[in-house]
């Protein structure tokens, strides 16, 4: 293993001086004149119904009002992977808080007060809030139109159903293997609807200019994908995507919330409805709660089938996502999840029904683990309870059935080399598996849970990354990619892979948020891929300017370049020693000859990745033959708690997770993914707690009642670990480690509540209240 | 009915005209260019808005700009008169930041604490920054990095 | 969000003009922390025509000691609460009360006085009052009387006060004889929460106790059935049983998106038996420190 330099080294972040001295812009903080208008959103009050009549007369009258637009200024639909969605809801509401229209002004206050004049009449229709109403032989349909609907080829619509996608996997013989079983075991787990809860809303600021280029601000992980969906969205407008500039600055978090297009769409095409002046759409915390992205929510039946030794030879998962009224992205966590939904496990029969439904609650899409944390919740629970009534340790029945390379996975691919043994091992030491603890005061018992985790990126089969890399006269460098900084640190683990690659150090690298006329193309900033995906692309953009610079040192000093190589941000040679050329002597400049001629000009590196070997294709009702995942990253996690009896309230004295990341780019990053994925996953079993009312609308919209962790709730102590089994196509051996963190959470803690009280709870959240009364009751 | 308010921002004097009905963090961001306390909640549960009257950090979304006059206000780019502060450097070394959304409200709390009790323990920072949220970090490398500093 | 409705704003000088202004202004709303009127005038569910800013009177910024009596002016911050040597000499419950009041930029402007005058079902400074057998001082323009704590709330959102009046700050009087109290607050967490069950117990020397529940009925309520089955009696672990189920009879929680009934009145009784330990347990100078969640 060669000595690195940059990498591997918990350098200190890039971004970290603009963020701790409040220089750092988020899209409210840029200025945009006086021009600026600010629009305010007509949403619907009813979760289900027709639209009969939208009356404005009173509204613009209101002084200062510019503009009111309707669904019928803009009826076209548009999505990632199926285009279900409007810009403004068309002939009827399908979630309470859907868009209606828009009331454009001079300032917030009046485009709010000319808002609420707004009247609209409706004629409800019967509404579906669970997926049961939703599947009923006689339910209503959320989509009457939904065999029209583009999508992309790997989803499977059902007609003249609440069915917004069918993903079926296929794998061997499942009733074969439950025949061979000597023990069979089912159970249903629910989970219900998450908020990202990103401490920064959702905003966009659209300007369509009078010589018709139209350019769209916004809080986004993925401006590529927004300029593209504004295209289409706004196809009818013929904008070119030449003439689309999307421009993202630092986002307060997105945890795939920002990611897509949600209600980004209104600031491009408001910014139409008032052209050559920009317009505002700022989203408030309610509107955050309920009009973005939600997690779906789930109902899982798990049937496992195991051999008396504990091996696990047939499971069967019916997987029913409550997955709103649209479906445009969370019909790909639906697929995505439902390939994977056998966990970490190398199981010769499979059988998975990863159903996407629509209902009458806010559209879901993709948050952190993509499906992954939802469906684990069910399985990690599962499989401890599996191992109590087969009075098999949990850990041992784990490592018995932990998936290794080679293994055939769900889809038919093979798995790729992974660490999950050396994971497992690795926490069931640190947390002291095995050893019985009791608390010192009464009240308390004390338990530990662990669960394995994996997950691989879910993206189209083409999904690519793309850099230039631009030097400068100092011999620094700019880094140019759409790769958001959404605070895991990209832009310092870019620099740092370009570091390695041409000797410059971090701190004389600049990396910035993306603008996607300069910088070039990038999917999204989702899926824990793009260290993998851009740190490809950047390595390449950095080997292809240090070729360059061998070239023309060999071209104008007649060096053999293969002699040559970069050290101190200089260019040496191995066959003479005193040969030393500066970077900054020739970046820009070029090489002068004798002749007082110049030989080169500025070095501007290239690289691109796209995955050429992936592919989404499969038999539709096996899911088999595909190639869909580039790989996966796995590891696993335990939790000691100390819960009171009395009270339900649970402590985490320490936590340990370990993860197996191919090569730890900056181990602080990825503590720091370590720390922030486990305090959200754990909130997610032990506080957060969304309620809807028996009308669809989402009660508790704000952080007094929808508690995400503070300070003062953290584990006393967290373990991370790091594990280094090499991704062989990843960027110096990387793979991506964001969502992870996070996944594992709630069936760790659900399977310590066990340990401790002997109480299984199979549905989340596990809050206080959950614990004490089940307990009381038991 | 406008009224006239001078108050002190980040050291300079400040005349200003406000309606009684404009809210602090509006007025410091949208007229003052003071853009580092910014929106999260919009009712005092995120930290966000945080700034300092009179040394005491206070949710400047519940705050109306009139109630300033003759107080004297402080946000994060008023810390900074002589370069980046102690615990600031900290932070950056300690990578406590990710996103960086709720920085200088956290930090303004963390400067508030430090002010009154040099050497706190954990959970007497815990305790002060309860007020502040923070989604990507989980806190720990936050605490860290002002641990570091009572040593 | 901008605030859309309009009002005028004044910073009265002397407590006289205030009290002028309020006589002649129909729609008054009072401005201390702000911590609940801003919100409230955000969210439109209160249009007040002025509000009066009572933050220049400086004889409502005080903490008194004075004739055995415990003087807390409608300045008062809970920050000042925790901050005063008199406090936590004194009334050092009122400290770990306070310490839990929401997190340090809300205390920094939050009033207890403020905190009555909401009188949410959930307010904190609710059973203090009740507790301590506090009076609420209040001026007018007709001048000054004080109220018992028990006639003070009488619904949610509903105190005695009337148009036109302003409360001047509230007195606890130290009880005659050594006491020593616990404070028990449900949360969903340990961080910041409003109570979904408070509790402050009071025990004295002379083998009395006061007992008082916020946040499981419309006001707080001085438990006094379960305070004459205590009083003067021996402690013992069948008497707390008894005493816990008497709680049923004193408390009527409801469920709303914060927690439900059952669990309610569960946590009351669990809060009850250990704050009751702990307060015994202070009395005799053990116990928790002063700060200490028994929960």
């Amino acid at each position: 293993m060669e000595d690195n330099k940059y990498i591997g080294k918990s350098t200190v972040r890039i971004d970290g001086k603009v963020k701790v001295s409040g220089a750092a812009e988020f899209i409210d903080d840029l200025d945009f004149g006086p021009a600026l208008l600010f629009a305010a959103i007509v949403e619907s009050k009813v979760a289900h119904a027709v639209i009969n009549k939208i009356d404005t007369s009173e509204a613009e009258r209101v002084p200062g009002v510019v503009k009111i637009v309707t669904g019928k200024d803009f009826p076209f639909r548009f999505g990632l992977y199926m285009h279900d969605r409007f810009i403004f809801a068309q002939d009827r509401v399908r979630f309470v808080g859907e868009q209606i229209g828009a009331v454009i002004a001079r300032d917030a206050a009046t485009a709010l007060k000319a808002a609420r004049l707004v009247k609209v009449d409706y004629t409800e229709l019967p509404a579906i809030f669970n997926v049961e109403q939703a599947l009923a032989k006689d339910a209503n349909l959320i989509h009457p139109e939904l065999r029209h609907y583009k999508h992309v080829p790997w989803f499977f619509p059902k007609s003249d159903t609440n069915i917004a996608h069918l993903r079926k996997v296929r794998k061997g013989d499942v009733e074969k293997g439950f025949k061979d079983a000597d023990f069979i075991f089912e159970d249903t787990y629910t989970v219900p609807r998450y908020a990202h809860c990103a401490i920064e809303v959702h905003g966009a600021v659209g300007w369509y200019d009078n010589s018709n280029r139209l350019t769209v601000w916004t809080a986004s992980q993925s401006p590529y994908t927004q300029r593209n969906l504004f295209a289409e969205a706004l196809a009818p407008l013929g904008l070119s995507h030449k003439d689309i500039r999307v421009v993202t600055p630092f986002i307060g978090g997105g945890f795939g919330g920002k990611a897509g297009v949600s209600m980004e769409i209104l600031g491009a095409a408001l910014a139409t409805a008032v052209k050559g002046r920009p317009v505002k759409v700022l989203w408030s915390r309610a509107q955050e709660f309920y009009n973005t992205y939600q997690r779906q929510g789930l109902t899982a039946r798990i049937k496992v089938g195991l051999k008396k030794d504990g091996t696990i030879i047939a499971m069967d998962n019916i997987l029913n996502w409550d997955a709103g009224a649209y479906v445009e992205y969370g019909a790909n966590v639906v697929n995505a999840a439902g390939l994977s939904a056998s966990g970490p496990y190398n199981i010769p029969n499979v059988s998975i029904d990863s159903v996407c439904i629509y209902t009458n609650l806010p559209p879901g899409g993709p948050y952190r683990g993509f499906g992954y944390s939802e469906f684990l919740f069910g399985l990690e629970s599962h499989l401890n309870e599996v191992a109590k009534k087969m009075k098999i340790d949990p850990v041992e029945l784990r490592r018995k059935n932990a998936i290794r390379e080679g293994d055939i996975l769900n889809y038919g691919g093979k798995m790729n080399a992974n660490g999950l043994l050396e994971a497992i091992d690795k926490v069931a030491k640190e947390i002291e598996w095995g050893k019985k603890e009791t608390s010192s005061d009464p009240n308390k018992a004390i338990g530990k849970g662990i669960a394995l985790f994996w997950k691989a990126p879910a993206m189209p089969p083409n999904a690519s990354s793309s850099a230039f890399l631009k030097f400068n006269e100092d011999g620094s460098i700019n880094i140019l990619i759409s790769g958001m900084e959404i605070g895991q640190g990209l832009l310092t683990a870019m620099a740092q892979i370009a570091a390695e690659v041409l000797t410059v150090p971090p701190e004389k690298i600049r990396v910035e948020t993306p603008d996607t006329d300069r910088n070039p193309y990038e999917w999204q900033t989702v899926g824990s891929h793009v260290t993998w995906g851009c740190g490809r692309a950047v390595e390449s953009a950095a080997i292809d300017a240090r070729e360059q610079i061998f070239d023309l040192v060999e071209r104008a000093l007649g060096k053999d370049r293969k002699t040559l190589y970069l050290e101190n941000e200089s260019v040496k040679s191995k066959t003479d020693i005193n040969f030393s050329l500066k970077l900054r002597d020739f970046i820009i400049a070029g090489i002068q000859k004798s002749d007082g001629s110049y030989r080169g000009g500025p070095i501007l590196g290239r690289g691109m990745f796209m995955p050429e070997f992936t592919s989404a294709l499969s038999d539709p009702e096996t899911s088999q033959g595909g190639h869909p995942n580039v790989h996966y990253t796995v590891g696993a996690s335990a939790v000691k708690i100390e819960v009171d009896r009395q009270t339900g309230k649970v402590k985490i004295p320490k936590v340990v997770l370990a993860v197996d990341v191919g090569k730890a780019l900056n181990p602080d990053l990825i503590n720091g993914q370590i720390t922030g994925g486990l305090l959200q996953g754990i909130a997610t079993v032990l506080y957060e707690d969304m309620r809807f009312n028996e009308k669809g609308k989402l009660i508790n919209a704000n952080f007094t009642d929808y508690k995400i962790p503070t300070s003062m709730d953290v584990p006393d102590e967290i373990v991370p670990i790091i594990i280094e089994v090499p991704q062989s196509d990843g960027p110096l051996g990387a793979r991506g480690v964001g969502e992870h963190t996070m996944i594992p959470c709630a069936p760790m803690i659900a399977n310590a509540v066990d340990d401790a009280l002997g109480i299984r709870i199979k549905s989340m959240p596990i809050t206080a209240e959950k614990i004490a009364l089940s307990f009381k009751h038991s | 009915m406008r009224q006239e308010i001078k108050f002190k921002l980040n050291g300079e004097a400040i005349p200003l005209e406000v309606n009684p009905n404009e809210v602090l963090l509006e007025v410091l961001r949208d007229r003052l260019g003071a853009k580092s306390p910014k929106c999260g909640c919009d009712k005092g549960d995120c930290g966000t808005c945080t700034v300092m009257i009179n040394g005491k950090t206070v949710r400047s979304c519940l705050v109306l700009a009139i109630e300033v006059d003759g107080q004297e206000v402080i946000t994060l780019e008023g810390l900074m008169d002589s370069g980046l502060t102690p615990l600031q450097k900290s932070f950056i070394n300690h990578n406590s930041f990710q996103c960086g959304f709720c920085a200088p409200g956290m930090i303004l709390s963390a400067t508030e604490l430090l002010a009154k009790n040099q050497k706190p323990n954990k959970h007497e920072i815990q305790e002060a920054l309860s007020g502040n949220l923070c989604r990507c970090t989980g806190y720990t490398p936050i605490i860290d990095a002002i641990t570091d500093l009572t040593k | 969000m901008p605030i859309i409705h309009k009002f005028d704003y004044l910073k009265p000088k002397s407590l006289g003009k205030a009290l002028t202004i309020l006589a002649q202004s129909k729609n008054v709303a009072i401005l201390a922390g702000g911590t609940d009127l801003v919100d409230m005038i955000k969210d439109n569910v209160v249009q007040p025509d002025v509000v009066v800013d009572i933050k220049g009177l400086d004889a409502l910024n005080q903490i008194k000691f004075e004739n055995d009596t415990l003087f807390i002016g409608a300045g008062v911050t809970f920050s000042d609460l925790i901050e005063s040597k008199i406090i936590k000499e004194k009334y050092p419950v009122i400290f770990e009360i306070a310490k839990t009041v929401a997190s340090v930029g809300i205390r920094n402007r939050a009033t207890v006085v403020g905190n009555i005058c909401s009188a949410v079902p959930c307010l904190d400074s609710g059973p203090l009052l009740s507790a301590y057998e506090a009076s609420v001082t209040i001026a007018g323009s007709k001048g000054t009387r004080n109220i018992p704590a028990a006639e003070w709330f009488i619904a949610p959102r509903k105190t005695a006060l009337q148009k036109g009046e302003l409360v001047t700050g509230v007195s606890l009087p130290y009880p005659k004889v050594k006491h020593a109290g616990c404070w028990v607050k449900l949360g969903r967490y340990t961080g910041e929460d409003l109570a979904q069950v408070n509790l402050l117990i009071l025990a004295m020397i002379d083998g009395t106790f006061r007992i008082s529940f916020g946040a499981v009925a419309p006001i707080p309520v001085r438990a006094k059935k379960v305070e004459k089955l205590l009083n003067g009696q021996t402690i013992t672990p069948s008497l707390v049983e008894k005493a816990k189920q008497l709680i049923e009879e004193e408390i009527k929680p409801i469920t709303d998106v914060r927690a439900t009934k059952e669990y309610r009145m569960h946590m009351a009784k669990v809060m009850f038996e250990r704050g009751l330990d702990t307060a015994i347990s202070r009395l005799n100078g053990s116990g928790l420190k002063y700060g200490t969640s028994v929960i």
